[in-house]
């Protein structure tokens, strides 16, 4: 779909960069993660850092309910900050990282992602809700696509790999009632 | 080998965030590049549309999952420096559909999400606003849903309750699963470009060329990775690991007790080795090694507070996992005696106990007949029943004193121990004080014997232990059976300092009765001199004695070494030499030999700086601290000498016996044999 350019924002001459061929692109991710691996000693990850965020401004709140939580409260350290932590400075990496390459292929597109058919107003209330339940089933599963399924998944852990199908089990199960939003 | 950030356990420093913000600056660039900064694109794969996703995360874990079996298989990094997610299946079921309910309704995932985001896509930032309210929401239910018994106690680190650990490839060989997971993903592949021909809208990414370079080379990879030698089992290797192997295997903490180890010294009925079973109590029942106690891991500590740091405890289960969970645990108590028996009861059975006749490799006639041995003396006789109580005697004469679990005697007893021991029939006390003193006075039924007569020329060299025929003699004479517990009296009160009669000749006659396989012996604290001091009994009567039969070993002491093996362990970086003469002596500044100065790679630590007032030994914490600088870890190999092996004898006891060194040698030649050797290597 690299070819639907229809809100090229950055001037009508300079389309973005095409993407890269999936199987290349599905390489060089394969091998950050191998450095990750190989470096680090631990996988990617992405949904800790939504997560810690959150520990992070709910503790401004209420930082002693924050301390004593059953979840959270094992993240508190004294005189440590809840974001000091490896998987934020990874998230704000893939944040940056994706900034850089989206400038560079000229695909800054602001706006919201939807079919034609499909309202902003309820294409957001959906993405609002699905941010709710990916937040709640990256802790309980103790990670996302990333350090789950990709991750995980790459040490061949069963626990990963059953992850892994369960996510398309529940996004196959569900994919009829959300249709619409693509619908142009 | 490459250490890890998390395997050196410095994830939280400043340079593994800076790596992991590289890393994820890689990560993010290429997921825009993939067109993951798209919902639209994200979430085709959910109507067949777009089959990008699975082509990329596919590709992804296929290509780390082989670099990374490389990795393993090369030895370049060892997997227990990757960390594992540990295996929580139920929190992993139901996140994951709740997840895919999230994915397929938002269209983003957090890792896309925020490269979404970083392209301006409005729904990509409401959807990362979502997910952190979704973890505030977890924590807030977390405690509820662990009611529920929607998850698990053991959530993440598997702190509480049952440990959850990670689990891999289903129980498969590594390499058959990894290629039954490439041929998968290789099929997967050619399926999605199916579907997206047959879908009008379908992906424009066609894989083309680059497709079929890429399920090439994976499967090649794949098959390769049969080709690579499993790394040898250096650890466990008996035949001899490499150096290299052994000082990993050290700097890695690994306590390890070799089974073959701990057969011939459960056998030899040592009395400050304490073995433990953690199975269950059916296991227990069906099999366990004999002289083992069953304790259940709730109940260690409490069970072995009498054990903590006195002599060796050691503990098995079928493999090496719960064991090592259980060492760790009593390790935070400050347990610093806890072993772990290498490769558990199944590697037990598999090296001690397989027929002789079942083996693969040829043993050679003694091997074989100390198979036999094993055998009988763990298989032999029938296993207790359902009745875990204490272990069933060992055959052995010598060895059932041992046996006596409940009255196991410690290295060093006070006389508060003693006294009110005096007229126990089992206890026998063994003065070395200079006959004129022990003539004065003396504990009551103490039997005066001369250290120097535990020693003699022995093969031209002087001042020997004598052989361990002659050694029974002498306690048959002193009328000592094998069953006794001997205590044994040193003088020197702390202003008198004059030679001889210290603590190191106590240690001495020590060294006798474990020569002939007497384990049950120990030292008077403070000796004569303490006993007296605080008002205790003390006569000038001699006692009546009746000798005894005492047999003699069939087989040489474990812990006697010569000068061949202690040469041959000169730069061995996996053993330690101790050298425990005076520094002087150490550094060749004085000599009563021909030559001077030490053992090359020797480190010199004079016996004398373990001594307090009054040769007793300096508080344990401290001599334990001493000691931890100078030998790498309580398994290390170490071999004690000073000049004719009396001095020696004293700081054997003490790493032995009180510290917990698991391999304590003794170079009882000693300088003396060592200097007069001309083709010996000396340094200075």
């Amino acid at each position: 779909m690299n070819d639907k350019t229809k809100s090229s924002p950055t001037g009508n001459d300079d389309q973005p960069a095409a993407y890269w061929n999936p199987y290349a692109a599905g390489v060089l991710l394969g091998a950050t993660l191998l450095a990750s691996f190989l470096i680090l000693g631990a996988g990617l990850g992405a949904s800790a850092g939504p997560a810690r965020l959150g520990a992070f401004l709910e503790q401004c709140v209420l930082p002693d309910h924050v301390a004593q939580s059953d979840y959270f409260g094992a993240w508190v350290e004294p005189g440590k900050s809840l974001l000091s932590y490896y998987l934020v400075f990874m998230f704000g990496g893939v944040f940056v990282g994706g900034l850089l390459s989206a400038v560079l292929a000229r695909r800054i597109q602001p706006g919201v992602e939807r079919g034609k058919a499909f309202g902003a107003g309820p294409r957001l209330t959906l993405a609002l809700l699905g941010g709710v339940l990916v937040g709640f089933a990256s802790r309980m599963a103790n990670g996302c696509t990333s350090g789950q399924a990709l991750s995980g998944g790459a040490m061949l852990l069963n626990g990963s790999l059953v992850f892994m199908v369960c996510v398309f089990a529940g996004g196959y199960a569900a994919a009829w009632f959300f249709r619409r939003q693509w619908h142009d | 080998m490459i250490e890890t950030y998390f395997g050196a356990d410095q994830l939280g420093s400043p340079r593994a965030m800076v790596a992991a913000l590289l890393i994820g600056l890689a990560f993010g660039f290429v997921l825009e590049r993939a067109g993951f900064g798209s919902s639209r694109k994200l979430a085709g794969i959910f109507y067949f549309k777009d089959m990008t996703v699975l082509k990329v995360m596919f590709t992804a874990v296929i290509t780390a999952m082989l670099g990374l079996s490389y990795a393993f298989a090369l030895g370049w990094v060892s997997p227990d420096q990757v960390y594992a997610l540990p295996t929580v299946y139920r929190a992993q079921v139901l996140g994951g559909l709740l997840f895919g309910l999230g994915f397929v309704m938002s269209g983003w995932c957090p890792g896309t999400g925020a490269v979404g985001a970083a392209s301006g896509k409005l729904d990509a930032m409401v959807f990362l606003f979502g997910a952190v309210i979704g973890s505030v929401g977890f924590n807030e239910l977390f405690g509820a849903l662990r009611a529920m018994g929607l998850l698990p106690a053991a959530h993440e680190s598997g702190v509480v309750g049952e440990p959850a650990e990670p689990q891999v490839a289903f129980g498969l060989p590594r390499t058959l699963f990894a290629l039954i997971f490439t041929l998968i993903a290789v099929g997967a592949f050619h399926a999605a470009e199916w579907i997206e021909r047959r879908t009008a809208g379908g992906g424009s990414q066609r894989g083309g060329p680059v497709l079929k370079a890429v399920s090439i080379a994976m499967v090649v990879f794949a098959v390769a990775l049969f080709l690579i030698p499993a790394p040898a089992p250096s650890a466990a290797g008996a035949a001899g690991p490499s150096l290299g192997d052994l000082l990993q295997s050290i700097e890695s903490a690994e306590d390890h007790l070799e089974p073959e180890e701990l057969a011939d010294r459960l056998m030899s009925g040592e009395p400050d080795l304490v073995v433990v079973d953690v199975r269950s109590p059916a296991e227990y029942a069906a099999f366990h090694l004999r002289g083992a106690i069953r304790v259940a891991l709730p109940d260690l500590p409490a069970a072995l507070e009498s054990h903590k740091n006195r002599g060796v405890i050691v503990l098995y289960s079928n493999g090496m996992t719960h064991p090592a969970q259980a060492r760790d645990a009593l390790a935070l108590l400050g347990f610093r005696n806890v072993y772990l028996l290498t490769d558990g009861l199944d590697g037990f059975v598999e090296r001690c106990l397989k027929p002789v006749s079942l083996r693969n490799e040829p043993l050679s006639p003694q091997q074989a007949a100390k198979v036999r041995a094993w055998r009988a003396f763990f298989l032999g006789g029938s296993q207790p029943g359902p009745a875990p109580s204490p272990p069933p005697p060992p055959p052995e004469a010598a060895a059932t004193a041992a046996a006596k679990a409940a009255d196991r005697i410690p290295a060093l007893v006070d006389p508060q121990w003693l006294a009110p021991r005096l007229n126990d029939p089992n206890v026998k006390i063994i003065d070395v004080r200079a006959q004129p003193k022990y003539n004065a006075s003396h504990i009551p039924g103490a039997i005066s014997l001369n250290p120097e007569s535990v020693r003699g020329v022995v093969d031209g060299v002087p001042s020997m232990l004598l052989p361990a025929d002659m050694l029974a003699r002498h306690l048959s004479n002193m009328g000592i059976r094998p069953t006794d517990s001997v205590v044994i009296v040193h003088g020197n009160s702390p202003d008198d300092a004059e030679l001889g009669n210290g603590l190191r000749d106590a240690t001495l006659v020590g060294m006798a009765l474990e020569r002939v396989g007497h384990r049950t012996w120990s030292v008077l604290d403070g000796g004569f001199w303490r006993w007296a001091s605080e008002g205790r009994p003390v006569t000038a009567e001699l006692p009546k004695i009746q000798p005894v039969p005492y047999p003699v070993p069939s087989q040489p002491d474990a812990f006697t070494v010569d000068a061949r093996f202690v040469a041959q362990r000169i730069g061995d970086p996996s053993t330690v030499i101790l050298d425990v003469r005076p520094a002087e002596y150490y550094r060749g500044e004085k000599s009563d030999e021909a030559r001077a100065g030490h053992i090359p790679g020797a480190v010199n630590r004079p016996f004398k700086q373990d001594l307090g007032q009054g040769e007793q030994f300096k508080p344990l914490d401290e001599l334990e601290k001493a000691y931890q600088a100078l030998i790498p870890s309580k398994s290390t190999l170490v071999i004690v000498h000073c000049r004719t092996g009396h001095q020696a004898t004293q700081t054997f006891f003490l790493l032995r016996r009180l510290l917990g060194y698991a391999q304590v040698k003794w170079y009882d030649g000693g300088w003396t044999q060592w200097a007069a050797q001309s083709d010996l290597p000396v340094a200075k």
